[in-house]
């Protein structure tokens, strides 16, 4: 209540709202008081002309803009990835190459003392397990492309 | 029913966009466009501040997407991280979000210019310049409310408000609006 013979503004505004669950007294009070009937018919005035104003937009083309920044992020993120992974396996081969140093005087002594079929042995499963690997990643780095830039980035038709 | 289909359509689009679809999240972008745009339109006024916002928005929207619960409609979550970078952008270029005294000072301003007074004969025209004139969270509260018809609850998970404040701060809003509509009406009056 605004004072003891009004309604308060927010009563008014509750009403015009159906926020109040039981609003016998203020229907009452609206019938018999011609200034709060003027108040609450300002309030609808208010409501209801809120209610029509038409939401603007942006004059640009929200999805497109959006799509693009994502799709940036995604080839960045992607190429990091791809600068990570072989980061990792370079660095993964230099280590292996440098602690193996001390020991490749050792290997060749067994080559060059041993059997050419050993040697040849030697020499045909580490080929094939590089050659493994290597198929390997490629085929796996193709998938991933595959996957990311042929079926998801094309533009919405 | 709407709720609950609204809710598997959410998982479904989520779901793609995880597993590589990015093409699907243009659904969420045309889903909650509408929403974003009111937030953002309201609270930023130079285009180009919008548009790095909505960029801000949307890869926040996207890099986080696996952390979405389902615990609110995927538009509510996506409107609460429009919210949170417009304030954040708002607070960094130290522009007040809730203050009336400079809002009611700018009104008076804008209503002085006999020009814009002819146009304003339509108390739609007259509303959208005074909602204008409110202070950004006011404006934002009003369009989620009676143009979004977002409800109270919504409308707090949205901003991070409680429910109460929400509504004496749209209590607020309506009750300016009524007395700049009836101020309009006097000075028409008047000549």
């Amino acid at each position: 209540m605004k004072n003891s013979s009004h309604l308060s503004d927010e009563a008014l505004q509750s009403y015009l709202l159906k926020e109040i669950q039981d609003d016998s007294l203020i229907v009452e009070h609206l019938e018999a008081c011609s200034k709060c009937q003027k108040r609450l018919e300002e309030y609808q005035v208010v409501i209801k002309n809120v209610q029509k104003i038409e939401p603007e937009g942006f004059t640009f083309d929200v999805s497109a803009l959006v799509m693009n920044t994502v799709t940036v992020y995604e080839k960045r993120k992607s190429r990091r990835q791809e600068f990570a992974f072989w980061g990792v396996l370079i660095l993964l081969v230099l280590g292996i190459s440098f602690f193996s140093l001390p020991f490749l005087p050792a290997v060749f002594k067994l080559f060059f003392s041993g059997s050419g079929l050993i040697t040849l042995l030697a020499i045909g499963v580490g080929l094939g397990v590089f050659l493994f690997l290597l198929t390997d990643i490629i085929r796996q780095n193709q998938v991933k492309e595959g996957k990311i830039f042929k079926n998801n980035l094309q533009p919405m038709s | 029913m709407n709720n609950e289909s609204d809710h598997l359509s959410d998982k479904f689009i989520v779901a793609n966009v995880l597993n590589g679809k990015i093409q699907d999240f243009a659904l969420i972008v045309k889903g909650t466009e509408k929403l974003v745009t009111q937030i953002v339109k309201k609270m930023v006024f130079d285009e180009d501040d919008q548009k790095d916002l909505l960029q801000d928005i949307y890869l926040k929207a996207y890099q986080n997407l696996a952390s979405f619960q389902f615990k609110s409609k995927l538009s509510t979550w996506v409107g609460n991280i429009a919210y949170n970078t417009t304030i954040n952008h708002l607070q960094k270029k130290k522009i007040p979000i809730y203050d009336l005294e400079t809002a009611s000072g700018n009104a008076s301003k804008e209503t002085e210019n006999p020009e814009v007074e002819a146009i304003q004969t339509e108390a739609v025209d007259i509303l959208t310049v005074e909602i204008a004139n409110l202070p950004p969270l006011y404006q934002t509260l009003i369009t989620l409310y009676h143009l979004e018809e977002l409800t109270n609850k919504e409308i707090a998970q949205i901003t991070n408000l409680p429910e109460g404040t929400i509504k004496s701060y749209l209590f607020r809003a309506r009750q300016i609006l009524k007395e700049k509509i009836n101020q309009h009406y006097k000075r028409n009056d008047e000549k």
